[in-house]
């Protein structure tokens, strides 16, 4: 938005400052706990700090009464791994299958949207109530990674659905027309080219996992994942633990999302040059010209 | 292999996720919905009485209003913040890398724990909070304000804090659809920004703000434990109730309690989906 | 010798599902090492022969015929063909020496052996320099260069160009055009070139075959079809012509009178018949074969002459591009109510014309060509 000589209207820092509060807004919480967690042995819940030091987190890691994190660590990183590659693979699948209206497309889509925006905790309840009156256990690497694939797949679905909607199909024929047979082509064209959105999706599906609680509250079976065990945390601990426990899985979140868009960063810029463009410069001619 | 076969084989496992995880675990809700609930535990019957309890309860209605209520406060929150963050980010940044980049910035967020995002509050809103001190330090009050915790305020700034960039994401979408040229000529036209605001981008950006409404309403109708911790106890959730119901292992209530809301929920989306075509919107088909 | 790289289409048909007809009947030959362009409007069925040929799409009905070989069923790989796409499509993840080895890389071939390959064909179009680029470091120019290379790795017999030039702005249009023609003549194949612009077809082509609704309305040298259209369409479409009927009168001493329909008299070179069975005909005229003159000043009974008001004139540099508003009877069937004039430029400035003059414009009996076809013409840009 310029005026004409180029020079911004007063909106722009009115709605810039409005920006820089809601920034503000959403970190400015976690800032907060962050710092709380570095507390010394006589740290409280609220400010001001007192003391200063790795004590809490210390405390996190060894005392029983903190619960079982290394445990519900040792789950869910495995939990979301697992999650996180059957959302790729089963992302990819569909969206190609996509790419072309079949017969009950438009039912698998909305039901996917549908599966979405369904309450977590219901479909955590149907699950749970399925295996019991089917009469098998549930665990961590069953259940749970059923009930939290109905909530990464639908995204994985609509990343892959803006992918493939600016994929150029003449890369396939053109590997067609060289002699590529559909397994190489996918291999070798199809795949490389699509690998951001690919990371996306793992992404998604990971962070998903790893912070899933709703669907995953009556699907873990027997043990907890990391969401469950700080859940059960909020009620028992009053002690800064839960606040380095915050900092320790945000920080790890943290690391995830910027090896991802990184990687994403990088392919981007190797193919694309400086721009943001999806297709190489000058000869982006697209489209059929009819004939 | 046949392009028929092909298609079949590609979205065979996520039909069957979604039928094993989804369809199927939905269904079982409905009939335990039908079960009995005595003294021992949970008996399969075909009985209405649960319905019964669900629509007579007085309860319910609390909730639904109550749930509701959040659910319309927060919707017109995150509809004005999400707004204007888009309409800043796409229409006030020149550089589009900056752009991506603060967008990142307002997503990055998302991907991390929503619980210990909710519980990040609790050292600013208590008595003892942050803003309480600071208010007193700059004597702008004499006494903590006690509604900042543990209130219909707590719960709702926790709402906007995560369920805004819902709405941010599809406008920002829309937004960079739409074709610069049309502000100029809007400005050729006479119109006051104000004025485009309100009559050009409005209009175009429907699309995104049912998707947005979507998400965000959905979310805080299946939402139980922002209630549970950031009311105090004050005041409970449809789904909250629900969770309730289980801890003590009553199950066809909760059921039915269940199949009620999907059902309200279908309803308040289909109303909102009556405006726009949303598949068209996501999958933007040539 | 029928040529490795011959291709004949035999009534080939294209019809889809829903009812739409993309070829309509088309029987075409090209000859080996010949560069053909398939010009035409856009939905005129150009691509989809291209396609057809290559194999990315088949032919509901009819043959289709490469080096004497039926390649019915075949898939792209095994016709012997290559395709240029129009945007290229080189993959962007691939360096430039990846892209050209891909085709072999399909095949299975050892990386020593097809990069080998590939450093050959590269030296061929003189891209060594830039083997490990990646496509998006590279110029329009220079991207073409790589998908020709891509292409005629696997050494096909005929080239299949899918509006090459399409995406490129005008200047480095014009350059590509020339590479194009000579990198046909010096790999000696077949190149069939799919384009919407007629003075591109006639610059590059051998052969130009101007299609129309999935039919092929004339099919010769690029002269040929500029010069001597045989229908009123193909003259209309290729422009550089003016398109006119009359009644035929009579015929005498090797000439035939036509009727105007505003009473002129037009006087064509005879062709074989007597009477011609359909009592309008139509005849075309160079634009650039016309004298124009003051009204007052034109002899009578005019001959060969046409009389009408200047509506338009366009400074084309060589050339003054002068429109006429010819007056026309009610109801006249297919007349032509414009007629356009290319004056030589010097002669115009020496005595120019205003806007709404009136003048006569004629021309010499041996200007004129006879068309086929009737006046009926389909859609024209």
């Amino acid at each position: 938005m310029l005026t004409a000589t180029g020079k911004r209207p007063w909106t722009f820092y009115a709605l810039a400052g409005f920006f820089a509060l809601y920034v503000a807004f959403l970190y400015g919480p976690m800032l907060c706990i962050f710092i709380l967690s570095f507390q010394g042995q006589g740290g409280a819940l609220v400010f001001p700090m007192r003391g200063f030091g790795l004590y809490w987190f210390v405390d996190l890691f060894t005392q029983v009464r903190t619960g079982d994190v290394l445990g519900a660590i040792s789950r869910s990183i495995p939990l979301a791994l697992i999650v996180m590659t059957l959302t790729v693979v089963i992302s990819v699948a569909s969206g190609l299958a996509f790419r072309n209206r079949f017969r009950g497309s438009g039912i698998l889509f909305y039901g996917a949207i549908a599966s979405l925006v369904a309450p977590g905790l219901v479909l955590s309840i149907g699950i749970g109530l399925m295996f019991q009156l089917l009469g098998l256990p549930q665990h961590w690497y069953s259940s749970a990674v059923g009930a939290q694939l109905t909530s990464t797949l639908p995204f994985g679905l609509l990343i892959m659905f803006a992918v493939f909607g600016r994929f150029n199909r003449a890369y396939e024929e053109a590997a067609r027309d060289l002699g590529a047979a559909p397994a190489l082509i996918l291999r070798l064209v199809v795949v490389p080219i699509i690998l951001p959105g690919i990371i996306a999706v793992a992404l998604f599906g990971f962070t998903l996992s790893y912070d899933e609680f709703a669907r995953t509250l009556q699907t873990s079976g027997p043990t907890n994942t990391l969401p469950l065990e700080i859940w059960s945390m909020t009620t028992n601990v009053t002690s800064p633990a839960l606040y380095a426990l915050g900092t320790v899985t945000t920080a790890f979140s943290f690391i995830v999302i910027a090896i991802s868009l990184t990687a994403i960063a990088l392919i981007q810029r190797r193919r694309f040059g400086r721009t943001l463009a999806t297709k190489p410069p000058v000869a982006a001619g697209g489209g059929a010209a009819g004939g | 292999m046949s392009a028929r076969a092909r298609v079949v084989l590609q979205v065979l496992p996520l039909t069957a996720v979604l039928l094993a995880f989804f369809v199927v675990p939905i269904l079982f809700v409905l009939a335990v919905s039908f079960f009995h609930y005595d003294d021992f535990g949970v008996v399969p019957a075909f009985s209405f009485e649960n319905y019964a309890d669900v629509l007579s309860e007085h309860l319910t209605l609390d909730l639904y209003l109550s749930t509701v209520r959040f659910a319309a406060i927060v919707w017109f929150f995150t509809l004005l913040i999400g707004f204007w963050v888009a309409y800043f980010l796409v229409f006030h940044v020149r550089n589009q890398l900056v752009a991506i980049g603060l967008f990142l910035v307002c997503t990055v967020p998302f991907w991390t724990s929503n619980i210990i995002r909710m519980i990040s509050w609790l050292p600013l809103l208590g008595k003892e909070g942050l803003i309480n001190r600071l208010l007193i330090n700059m004597h702008l009050i004499n006494r903590p304000l006690e509604f900042l915790l543990f209130s219909d305020f707590a719960v709702v700034v926790c709402y906007v804090h995560l369920f805004t960039i819902f709405m941010i994401v599809p406008l920002f979408n829309s937004m960079s659809r739409i074709d610069r040229a049309l502000f100029e000529a809007a400005m050729d036209a006479g119109m006051s920004r104000l004025q485009t605001v309100l009559f050009v981008v409005v209009p175009l950006v429907k699309s995104g703000i049912v998707l947005g409404s979507i998400f965000v309403i959905t979310l805080v109708m299946g939402d139980f434990y922002v209630v549970k911790v950031m009311s105090g106890g004050g005041h409970a959730s449809v789904v909250s109730a629900m969770f309730d119901d289980i801890s003590v292992l009553l199950f066809p209530h909760a059921a039915a309690n269940a199949v009620f809301l999907i059902i309200i929920v279908l309803m308040m989306v289909g109303l909102i989906l009556r405006a726009v075509d949303v598949r068209k919107e996501l999958v933007d088909q040539r | 010798m029928s040529g490795r790289g011959r291709i004949e289409l035999v009534g080939v048909f294209k019809r889809y599902p829903d009812g739409t007809v993309a070829v309509n009947g088309v029987n075409l030959t090209v000859e080996d090492g010949t560069y053909c362009c398939l010009l035409g409007p856009s939905g005129c069925g150009k691509t989809t022969i291209l396609r057809m040929i290559a194999g990315h799409e088949a032919p509901t009905d009819g043959e289709i015929v490469i080096g004497g070989e039926n390649v019915a069923g075949r898939p792209p790989s095994q016709r012997g063909t290559a395709m240029m796409f129009q945007s290229y499509a080189l993959f962007p993840h691939l360096t430039v020496r990846d892209n050209i080895a891909f085709a072999l890389r399909a095949r299975g071939m050892a990386k020593a052996e097809r990069y080998r390959e590939a450093d050959a064909v590269m030296e061929q179009v003189q891209l060594t320099a830039l083997a490990n680029r990646l496509p998006a470091q590279l110029s329009g120019g220079q991207q073409q260069r790589v998908a020709l290379a891509r292409a005629i790795i696997t050494k096909p017999r005929v080239l299949l160009l899918d509006e090459p030039l399409s995406a490129l702005d005008e200047f480095l249009r014009l350059q590509m055009r020339s590479e194009l023609r000579l990198m046909q003549k010096q790999l000696g194949i077949t190149f069939i070139h799919v384009t919407h612009t007629q003075l591109e077809a006639v610059a590059v082509a051998d052969q130009v075959v101007v299609m129309a609704q999935g039919r092929v309305e004339q099919s010769a040298s690029a002269r040929g079809i500029y010069a001597e259209p045989r229908s009123a369409y193909v003259a209309r479409f290729m422009g550089g012509q003016n398109v006119l009927t009359g009644k035929f009168e009579a015929v005498a001493n090797g000439q035939a009178t036509l009727r105007g329909p505003l009473g002129q008299q037009f006087v064509l070179p005879q062709t074989a018949r007597s009477a011609p069975a359909h009592p309008a005909m139509t005849f075309a005229v160079r634009r650039d074969r016309v004298r124009l003159a003051k009204q007052a000043a034109v002899a009578a009974p005019p001959v060969n002459t046409v009389f009408g008001t200047v509506k338009a004139i366009e400074y084309q540099g060589i050339y003054v591009k002068v429109t006429l508003a010819l007056v026309m009877p009610e109801g006249a069937v297919n007349g032509a109510d414009e007629f356009v004039v290319y004056v030589e430029e010097g002669r115009y400035f020496r005595d120019p014309i205003a806007i709404g003059e009136k003048v006569a414009g004629s021309w010499d009996i041996d200007d004129v060509h006879v068309l086929t076809g009737g006046p009926s013409a389909g859609p024209v840009h």
